[in-house]
């Protein structure tokens, strides 16, 4: 059996004493590193590249993707705790994580996470070594025609992401799609919404934005009314799930996983939609959807197990293709090259032990994860007792060299408070901002591929409907349409409508 | 408390001497910040870090590697512009920084002769054009005659770059029109012409030569008007189209005003680190040509590359705002 030697050689490799200690401290550094606000896995690896330069090539990319999993894990922690998602992904944990941590029930968030996103890890560890090869042949499929279709879902499916008025949450992704434009175009190189600052002309900084409306808005909020603070850390002893919720998770993690796995092998946007869509599913399943946004834990348990597998299989096409699905991975591709590895086809056939060494260490990186997380969550959770007038001035700091050390830009920087601002009042408005986030991240991505799939039809729009897979990405949406506005779930929305302004 | 701050003045002016003394002793003193102008991961990155890994031996100081994107590499270039000319903060420049942006936009953010002291031309890289093995050419006289008959795409690294320049070249050389399709980057492009989404592509030979080893493109010719010595299979495009001749390079470029003494201490550590044969040998395996000039010989390359670009980009008729 090919695939069983394969993995003894992976684990062969990556359990040597050295190659365990370069995944442990990479994790360690991730999680340390991804618990700091603002500070995400991209900032937070082009920072210790250079670390990396003199070890063996195994062994940096172990490190490497050890930082990126603990950092991405990490970044849910101060989703969870303080609002402050890192990554686009932990953008969905922050939704119900964060009102979870405000009812006292921050342990039990933090092990949902935990949990999930183990769960998930193991699962697409041995996803990526049994069909890295076909899943790779799936993702070039993919051309522009049928990436426009999948984000024409990703958006539909957000507008089931709000809980209040649809009205809201269409405006919120508007605007979002509006922000995405702000840039080069990149057909014709004219700057759009730039304001003449050379600074924007790659578009706002997507970590910037995040931080501003979560974040920043979060603090702002807070120092309005100082008393609830109280309320949230009186309550937070119990750390570890009952039986009940550990069977309420079940599910969730399950469809996440499943989920998450598909599109993070998608390059370019594919594991930002894992966690948005898993939230919308589990929000269209739950018998009780009112409860997402005030903290269901299943809002909770599947994006996390969602953007955890989409992690994970994200590697597909790195490992397989060299080609890089995310701007980690891109960086995960020049530590490859310095080290005098050419990424490609070949490095599986060429350089197995290396290909399998990391597959073995994702799994084990992720068990480190959880075994020095658990603990650690009475330690993380500590910090919501820490009080404002030292927490906040630490979160501001933070946020500011974070967002800086992604591009040295002082325009992210005020970037950030801009969006802080608007933020807040986008919250006194009770509009949401995990819609906006997503029209941001999508809409760049929606533009670019529907005028390349229009180029390369040579102006034919019925290219979206002749490919196949494009046309069952867009009947997907269809039906995600018919659900929304279906009178019976439209009832139940418009319960969930009076409750939320009760 | 007066004491600890009389201390501090004294230490600091102390301290400041002693700067002021070795500066006119010795350069380098501190670390130098080597600006990168694009992302972390891609190639002018790569080069840079393993070209400032080595300059720090030869300088015996740090060299700090410090990524500005954005903006094609603008953004970094007019930061090392601006910078305090004393050869702490240095440039690593590329065809786009040094020729094709100061043509193309219409906004100069700064003069890439006048604003830059240059300090070493580092390495040629060669540019690879490459079809989906589907496409039925194997040759670049197959792939002009094909283009006449049947509408084609390439797809470059994006608007401006000089792998869009070198097929908007091709076509004007070769008298043919195939639609350009720009991407964000090298690696997305790739993707769709792996997936034979796009047929054609213009790319960087590093970001290629995975794929062309494997199989997975066919490369049909390098624009240098030499063979690369890592594909020696693969002929010159220039044996089709005389004259077409294309490359992206990487070169130090220090802010103008720099001392000369510092240039000089720069030049040499540069070119001690190309002359390693560790850096050789990583420099072969990235089908980059070692060039490690004088700073007098970069000077004149880039007058050089702006003469031999501006009737490109003329004809191409590129501009961006």
């Amino acid at each position: 059996m090919d695939l069983l030697s394969n993995l003894a050689l992976g684990f062969g490799v990556a359990t040597s004493l050295a190659n365990l200690a370069f995944c442990l401290i990479g994790v360690i550094l991730g999680t340390l590193i991804g618990v700091l606000p603002g500070i995400g896995a991209t900032a937070t690896i082009a920072m210790l590249l250079p670390i990396t330069f003199q070890l063996e090539p195994v062994s940096s990319l172990i490190m490497l993707a050890g930082i990126y999993y603990g950092a991405q894990y990490g970044g849910s922690t101060t989703a969870i705790l303080i609002n402050m998602p890192g990554e686009s992904s932990s953008a969905v944990t922050a939704i119900d994580g964060y009102q979870m941590a405000r009812k006292g029930r921050a342990g039990t968030a933090l092990a949902t996470a935990a949990i999930g996103s183990f769960f998930a890890g193991t699962v697409a560890t041995f996803l990526v070594a049994i069909f890295a090869p076909p899943l790779t042949a799936v993702a070039l499929k993919f051309g522009a025609a049928e990436y426009f279709s999948l984000m024409v879902m990703g958006l539909v499916m957000s507008v089931a992401l709000a809980h209040g008025s649809v009205l809201k949450a269409l405006g919120m992704v508007v605007l979002g799609l509006l922000l995405g434009l702000v840039g080069t175009d990149i057909y014709t190189g004219a700057p759009r919404f730039t304001m003449g600052i050379t600074q924007f002309s790659d578009g706002l900084n997507f970590v910037a934005v995040a931080v501003g409306v979560f974040g920043i808005a979060e603090i702002l909020r807070n120092l309005e009314d100082e008393h609830d603070r109280e309320v949230m850390t009186r309550t937070i002893n119990r750390l570890f799930p009952t039986r009940e919720e550990l069977r309420a998770m079940i599910g969730p993690i399950l469809r996440g996983t499943g989920i998450g796995s598909v599109l993070g092998i998608l390059p370019g946007g594919g594991a930002i939609l894992a966690s948005f869509a898993s939230y919308t599913v589990e929000k269209k399943l739950s018998r009780t959807p009112e409860e997402f946004g005030h903290g269901a834990l299943a809002g909770v348990a599947g994006p996390e197990s969602a953007n955890n597998a989409g992690a994970q299989t994200s590697f597909i096409p790195l490992l397989t293709l060299g080609i890089p699905a995310n701007p980690v991975m891109a960086l995960m591709i020049g530590a490859m090259i310095i080290q005098g590895i050419v990424p490609g086809p070949n490095v599986v056939t060429e350089q197995p032990e290396l290909f399998w060494g990391i597959v073995a260490s994702m799994w084990i990186g992720n068990l480190m994860l959880v075994v020095l997380n658990l603990p650690l969550i009475g330690l993380w959770v500590k910090l919501l007792t820490v009080p404002y007038f030292v927490l906040f001035p630490i979160i501001m700091a933070m946020c500011s060299i974070g967002v800086y050390s992604v591009a040295s830009n002082p325009y992210d920087l005020f970037a950030v408070a801009f969006f802080g601002l608007l933020g807040y009042v986008l919250s006194k408005l009770r509009c949401e901002p995990a819609p906006l986030l997503l029209g941001f991240v999508l809409g760049p991505l929606l533009e670019e591929n529907l005028r390349r799939a229009m180029i390369l039809s040579r102006g034919d729009p019925t290219t979206f409907v002749t490919r196949p897979i494009s046309l069952g990405l867009l009947l997907a949406s269809l039906a995600v349409l018919a659900l929304v506005f279906l009178p019976q779930i439209r009832k139940r929305r418009d319960e969930v409508f009076t409750e939320t302004d009760a | 408390m007066t004491m600890t701050l009389t201390r501090r003045i004294l230490l600091g002016a102390a301290f400041s001497l002693g700067l002021a003394g070795a500066a006119a002793a010795a350069f380098p003193d501190r670390a130098v910040t080597l600006v990168i102008p694009f992302a972390a991961g891609g190639s002018t990155d790569v080069v840079g870090r393993i070209v400032a890994e080595r300059m720090a031996q030869a300088l015996g100081q740090q060299v700090v590697v410090q990524n500005v994107g954005g903006a094609g590499g603008s953004l970094g270039a007019q930061q090392v512009a601006q910078a305090e000319p004393d050869g702490y903060t240095i440039l690593m420049g590329t065809v786009a920084t040094h020729a094709l942006n100061p043509l193309i936009l219409k906004q100069k953010p700064y003069d890439p002769v006048a604003d830059f002291a240059p300090v070493s031309l580092l390495v040629l890289v060669p540019n690879v054009l490459a079809v989906n093995p589907e496409l039925p050419v194997t040759t670049v006289q197959e792939l002009i005659d094909l283009a006449k008959k049947e509408p084609l795409a390439y797809a470059s690294s994006g608007n401006g770059t000089p792998l869009h320049l070198s097929g908007e070249l091709f076509k004007s050389m070769a008298g043919v029109d195939i639609t350009h399709i720009p991407y964000k980057g090298s690696g997305p492009a790739l993707t769709d012409v792996l997936g034979n989404q796009v047929p054609i592509i213009f790319d960087n030979l590093p970001s290629a030569s995975g794929h062309i080893a494997s199989g997975k493109l066919r490369a049909l010719g390098v624009t240098t008007t030499e063979r690369a010595p890592s594909f020696p299979d693969v002929p010159a495009i220039a044996d089709t189209l005389p004259g077409y001749e294309t490359y992206s390079w990487n070169a130090l470029f220090a802010p103008a005003a720099t001392p000369p003494e510092a240039i000089e201490a720069l030049a040499a550590a540069a070119r001690a680190a190309m002359a390693d044969p560790a850096v050789a040998a990583r420099m072969a395996e990235f089908s980059a040509t070692i060039v490690a000039s004088t700073p007098e010989e970069l000077g004149a390359h880039v007058k050089a590359e702006m003469e031999k670009w501006a009737p490109v980009v003329t004809k191409a008729n590129v501009s961006l705002d």
